[in-house]
């Protein structure tokens, strides 16, 4: 009896003992280090989602919606939980090789293994439906609704808008604290470049309960934790949908770009370069060929040349020299030049015009485009007297633009011809600059700012694409305020005495050009150039008397200036001024329609056709 | 005459249905959470079949108490080679679950053998010390019981069930510890256990429990035979422990023994360790009062397999924390404590045995069920009685209550007093 005790208090205390030894593991465990169980349990199960704000949506001048979002689905990868025995089946189901899963996944894992990144953008929701059947055989796989852009009208503006593509490495490098992440959507050029800190908004947090495999099962503490995100800001542009249209239209076929400004305030009505190219196809998987197309081909649509190319202006320069040459004094508005159908200098073969005007007097220079009278003007001014009034009209220099895309011609002083002519160079060598020809380039923007100017009496306008943002829930809206505009110096009656020179383009050298019932003034230019056929130049302002519209146009290897681009910026500035184009010009209409740019090399233009 | 339910004991029973009705309120929150539509779907019925199996018990609870003793006097040695016939036709013709072949199918109802002999084996032994009791001391009888408790377990090791088969090896100590097996022998038996944990969790403290082992049981008896078979025993499990751990043993293996020393460590966590990582971070998680019934982050999102299951307490852990946790605990242990009490009282050897084997068996169970659930001890796959989803398991534990309570119930009917 003695010993059963003994033995039955033995087995007791074994018995306090071992649940014992449990208690104190429990009151460690959910004691004393509970923070850090709590921690680790966190992590584990609160899983914090990016909520990715709606891009803001752009609008013409007039509140016509271009451009806004649509749900697109993304399948997101969380690499510590994917199982990569599930490649094949994910395979098939997106209808994609194996290669490409591993990639992503491979990709993933180098940027976090916890953290749930993307890996497939932009599939079907047939496909989304026919992976979420399967979900539960996919370990580490979720989605989510992205935004993809949507296009809305048939304004392409792909030089406008710019287009929106996943973030570069070296993008995603300098932006990291910004918050991007691989796979983030980024304006890569146009004005999704310049203004993607207004159009992304803020980024919103979601924090949700998930289990093991990464699915979501409900909202973390009801979702009180979370961030909402803010929708970016809309931009409204001061680009006319309907003159926008109207000049790509025009364009068809053609290579080369226009502009159109306010000429008071320096808007840009339209803005087109060609060829161009449809931004939607940036919203699906883009082929390596395409893009090789876009950015290597001689044609190079991607190149913006309204804002970028380097063209010589021709003719329509001549305007510039005439103001520059009255300021200068070195003619007054009566002084005629003697024209025997070349400039004397370098005999008859060096400095040609097209006719022998005999004495011509400034303006009758300007309507009937006489090369001589010009090559004197340069004759007589040095170049770098040229180059400081060059550069008070916006040439050689940057324009203040809100888009990044931007060149700055080339405007040549003595140091360049110094450095460009080792061998010497001589009084002779300017002359050609009196032209628009020579060693120079202006870009249809600073063309296009230059007639402005001479149309509003000498200021010179800051361009801009956007005239207001504006608050998609609040409505709140603030103006962009442009750069300052720059006066130029140069006497107000000269202007007068210049502009009936553009005016007598209209009335006596390409009359078909005037709108019909609606006094213009432009004129017309022709660049010789390395490539082939002339370049076709036009200038214009619109109407006459109280002018609102200046236009640039430039259309590489077609030709005269008075046949191609003089009728797509008359057609333009009708289309703007009247709303409608005549039927009167049906005729040139269609003329222009069937113009087509000179072809370039064919290895070059066939990549990617 | 009194009444028969006079001497019933209401305190056990209280306590059987406070421990199975918390364990429903666990595999409820496994299946009925916000995360039950990415269950599947025979694992979302578990709460309602296990509802089942409590009302099946709580019948097989009333038929045990209307049983006379003689009946599990009688039926002790049938039962317990009806139990070895069940487990050899599980071995050939049973249905393997998760690697065990120790299923049989009844109908449509799956059986798991080896929990059935449990029941026999704790019948079979006690009913074997209360024929022995009174001239048994030595070494051929305490043969005999390890003989008799090897048998099932050597099976149920055949049938790949480790975990069940350690149960049965664990209950040998504790019956020839209630057989009146000299206590110096009993020290040598357990030595290697402890020597042999030790070894896995930190091989020097296995050195210097082994030597001192040694070194005290030549103070305690002063006899060089048993000092040497003691030092056999323990310093031999160390060595063979630290052989097969660094020379025989598979990498997998030794991953699945070790991984519980330290199973967040990078090497474990995502693979050996991955279980214990998520069930200690469910329990720790809890803190004092828990998350709350069904707010279990761990729980709902099912971070820790089988925790239905093996891993029950995980869900106790997290959602009821440590005042839940410390609650199941004292209600385990009344029940123990109790059913002691209860055993001793029958006066009989066969009612101690059986009251006996019967804590023991549910002391083996919670000590490594928890011990696993909180990695102080490897993975083990074992359930914890009454808590865990498993219809077998809570019949069969619930038979061995039922049996104490009956006996205990009955205990004037006894024929020979023991002592």
């Amino acid at each position: 009896m003695e010993e059963y005790r003994t033995r039955k208090r033995l087995f007791v205390f074994l018995i306090c003992a071992i649940l014992g030894v449990l208690v104190l593991r429990l009151f460690q465990l959910q004691v004393i280090d509970t923070l850090a169980y709590s921690g680790e349990s966190r992590n584990n199960a609160v899983r914090e989602r990016r909520i990715l704000p709606a891009r803001g949506s752009i609008f013409d001048r007039n509140g016509t919606l271009l451009v806004d979002n649509e749900p697109a689905y993304s399948l997101l990868v969380t690499p510590l939980y994917f199982n990569p025995e599930t490649i094949p089946l994910l395979a098939e189901l997106l209808a994609l090789p194996d290669s490409v899963i591993s990639q992503g996944v491979q990709k993933a894992r180098k940027w976090n293994s916890f953290r749930t990144s993307l890996l497939v953008r932009g599939i079907s929701f047939d496909v989304l439906s026919r992976i979420l059947e399967n979900y539960s055989r996919l370990p580490g796989i979720s989605y989510e609704v992205d935004q993809k852009r949507l296009y809305r009208t048939r304004v392409r503006a792909s030089h406008v808008l710019g287009y929106v593509r996943q973030i570069s490495d070296t993008d995603l490098k300098s932006r990291r604290n910004e918050g991007y992440q691989p796979g983030d959507l980024i304006g890569q050029s146009g004005l999704e470049r310049s203004y993607e800190k207004t159009v992304r908004g803020k980024l919103g947090s979601e924090l949700n309960l998930v289990n093991r495999y990464g699915q979501i099962i409900e909202p973390f503490l009801g979702g009180s934790e979370d961030v909402a995100s803010e929708s970016g800001l809309n931009l409204h542009l001061t680009i006319d949908r309907d003159m926008q249209v109207l000049a790509e239209s025009l364009f068809v076929n053609k290579r080369g770009a226009a502009v159109a400004l306010d000429v008071n305030t320096g808007e840009i009505l339209a803005m087109v370069s060609a060829p161009d190219y449809d931004l939607d196809m940036f919203s699906k998987p883009l082929k390596p060929e395409t893009w090789e197309y876009l950015t290597k081909s001689a044609e190079k649509p991607i190149f913006n040349r309204a804002t970028s190319s380097l063209l010589p202006p021709g003719s329509t320069f001549k305007p510039f020299i005439a103001m520059m040459a009255l300021e200068e004094g070195v003619i007054k508005p009566a002084t005629t030049i003697f024209c025997p159908g070349y400039h004397p200098r370098g005999g008859p073969t060096t400095f040609r015009c097209l006719h022998a005007h005999g004495d011509i007097a400034v303006v009758e220079a300007i309507t009937k485009s006489c090369n001589s009278f010009f090559f004197e003007m340069m004759y007589r001014i040095d170049v770098n007297t040229f180059s400081r009034y060059a550069h008070a009209f916006g040439f050689g220099h940057e324009a203040t633009l809100d888009i990044g895309e931007q060149g700055k011609g080339l405007i040549p002083d003595s140091a360049y011809y110094n450095r460009v002519y080792p061998d010497g160079w001589n009084v002779g060598t300017p002359m050609s600059l009196g032209v628009g020809q020579g060693d120079m380039g202006v870009t249809p923007l600073q063309l296009a700012r230059y007639i402005a100017a001479i149309a509003n009496g000498g200021t010179l306008v800051s361009p801009h694409l956007v005239q207001y943002t504006e608050d998609p829930l609040t409505g709140e809206i603030e103006y962009v305020v442009p750069e300052p505009v720059s006066k130029i110096d140069i006497s107000p009656r000269y202007y007068e005495v210049v502009r009936r020179g553009l005016r007598g383009v209209m009335t006596e050298t390409s009359p078909w050009l005037e709108i019909p019932g609606l006094p213009t003034a432009g004129k017309t230019g022709t660049a010789q150039n390395s490539r082939g056929e002339d370049d076709s130049v036009f200038v214009m302002y619109a109407p006459l008397d109280d002018p609102q519209i200046a236009i640039a146009v430039m259309v590489e290897n077609i030709g005269f200036g008075s046949m191609s681009a003089g009728p797509i910026a008359s057609f333009m500035a009708e289309k703007y001024l009247t709303g409608r184009i005549s039927p009167k010009r049906n005729w040139l209409f269609q003329q222009v329609l069937e113009d087509e740019s000179e072809p370039l090399p064919k290895s070059l233009a066939a990549i990617g056709h | 005459m009194r009444t028969w339910y006079t001497n019933l004991d209401f305190l056990s029973i209280f306590l059987w249905c406070s421990l199975v009705i918390f364990g429903l309120a666990a595999i409820y929150s496994t299946t009925n959470g916000s995360a039950s539509e990415f269950l599947l779907e025979t694992v979302r019925d578990n709460y309602n079949r296990q509802l089942l199996w409590f009302g099946v018990s709580g019948l097989g609870l009333i038929i045990a108490l209307l049983l006379p003793v003689r009946v599990y006097q009688h039926a002790a040695f049938p039962v317990y080679i009806l139990t070895i016939a069940l487990l050899v036709i599980a071995l050939i013709f049973g249905r393997e679950i998760n690697g065990a072949r120790s299923w049989i199918m009844i109908g449509s109802m799956q059986f798991q053998v080896s929990e059935l002999a449990k029941v026999g084996t704790v019948l079979g032994v006690a009913h074997l010390v209360g024929l022995h009791r009174p001239k048994s001391m030595g070494i051929q009888f305490a043969l005999l019981v390890v003989g008799m408790i090897l048998l099932p377990a050597v099976l149920i090791v055949l049938q790949n069930d480790m975990g069940t088969a350690l149960v049965f090896l664990g209950l040998i100590p504790i019956a020839l510890f209630w057989s009146g097996l000299e206590l110096n022998l009993l020290i040598i038996l357990i030595a290697p256990a402890i020597a042999g944990y030790l070894a896995i969790v930190y091989e020097p403290a296995a050195w210097i429990f082994a030597v001192g082992l040694t070194v005290f049981m030549y103070f305690r008896t002063r006899d060089p035979k048993f000092t040497f078979v003691t030092g056999l025993f323990s310093v031999g499990t160390v060595l063979v422990a630290t052989v097969a751990l660094t020379q025989i043993l598979q990498p997998h293996q030794v991953a699945r023994i070790l991984s519980f020393t330290d199973p967040g460590s990078e090497q474990f966590r995502l693979n050996e360790g991955f279980q214990q990582v998520q069930s200690m971070a469910a329990i720790g998680s809890g803190g004092w009062a828990g998350k709350g019934f069904m707010q279990g982050t761990q729980t709902q999102g099912v971070f820790v397999s089988e925790q239905s299951t093996d891993f029950v307490f995980s869900v106790i852990g997290e959602e009821f924390g440590f005042l839940g946790s410390i609650l199941v605990l004292v209600l385990f242990l009344t029940l123990l404590l109790r059913l002691m009490q209860l055993g001793s009282r029958t006066k009989h050897p066969f009612g101690l045995m059986v009251a006996a084997g019967t804590v023991g068996i549910y002391l083996i169970h919670i000590f490594i069920n928890i011990g696993m659930a909180t990695a102080i001890l490897p993975v083990i796959g074992i359930p914890l009685p009454f808590l865990s989803y498993g219809g077998s398991a809570l019949l069969a534990n619930t038979a061995l209550l039922a049996i104490v309570i009956s006996l205990h119930m009955r205990r004037d009917d006894f024929s020979i007093y023991g002592y």
